[in-house]
């Protein structure tokens, strides 16, 4: 399932992961972020995202993935534009911690969502892989 | 911070009397209102600990998780109210799936730790006299 492309990214990066621009869906949050690095504000998202959009910029492609960050589970979008890369992600799943039965809930309910998100993917690489051998046949 | 800091005095309806200097500025706000108006959820998983600590009248400890940690709930009964200690022991760490997975192992850990030994029970004598 791909990411709900709204009007606005969620926010835009500059080549040095500089928070840029920040889109109506994400002011609260990024709102005030506007002008940091983004690293900076998300201790350990680094090693997370950024692999994802390292390859966006160095191949020119949009990059789409599943990612767990602070409690939520987020399927992101990042399609490089010039020097900047603009971002969008859905969340699919929050972890409620609460008590003992809406964490066990919540943590089935994540590695649910991340096996359907792999699945999806590994479903998608098939058919992309069948599309080819069916080409080249 | 040990266990001694960490209090709050409840009255018999789970009024708020009391606030210990260790949470003055997280539940100092909350003397004067019912606990379970700012706790979610959670009359189910302190309730019972507290209820037996008024109705045996004596030092009850429990473990317990609420909100992302495991504390040590000590209810110890006086005549002005209940004291309940909180010691914690462990909280959950959404930060990657990484230290989740870590948080929830110290969470299954800290919930099967054994109770510890009971507080003196001359200190039941005044609960605002406790360090």
């Amino acid at each position: 399932m791909a990411v709900t492309v709204q009007q606005s990214p969620s926010v835009v990066l500059d080549a040095d992961y500089r928070i840029v621009e920040v889109g109506p869906s994400a002011e609260g949050g990024f709102g005030p972020l506007a002008g940091k690095n983004l690293w900076e504000c998300f201790p350990g998202s680094e090693s997370l995202f950024r692999p994802y959009y390292d390859k966006a910029r160095r191949t020119g492609a949009v990059e789409e993935f599943v990612q767990f960050y602070n409690g939520y589970v987020t399927r992101v979008r990042a399609e490089p534009r010039g020097d900047d890369l603009a971002v969008w992600w859905d969340k699919l799943h929050v972890i409620d911690g609460l008590t003992l039965t809406s964490l066990e809930d919540s943590i089935a309910r994540t590695i649910a969502v991340i096996d359907d998100e792999h699945s999806s993917a590994l479903r998608l690489q098939a058919r992309g892989s069948l599309r080819l051998i069916a080409g080249g046949a | 911070m040990t266990t001694s800091d960490l209090y709050v005095v409840l009255d018999a309806e789970d009024r708020v009397s009391y606030v210990s200097a260790g949470l003055q500025d997280e539940l100092g706000r909350w003397v004067g209102h019912v606990l379970w108006d700012h706790l979610p959820g959670a009359r189910e998983v302190y309730g019972p600990c507290f209820d037996a600590a008024r109705a045996s009248g004596e030092t009850v400890a429990q473990l317990v998780y609420y909100s992302g940690r495991v504390k040590r709930l000590t209810a110890i009964p006086a005549q002005d109210g209940l004291a309940v200690h909180f010691e914690r022991l462990a909280t959950l760490d959404v930060t990657t799936l990484g230290t989740l997975a870590e948080s929830l192992e110290r969470i299954a850990e800290a919930l099967g730790a054994p109770e510890p030994v009971r507080h003196d029970s001359r200190a039941r004598a005044s609960l605002r006299a406790l360090p």
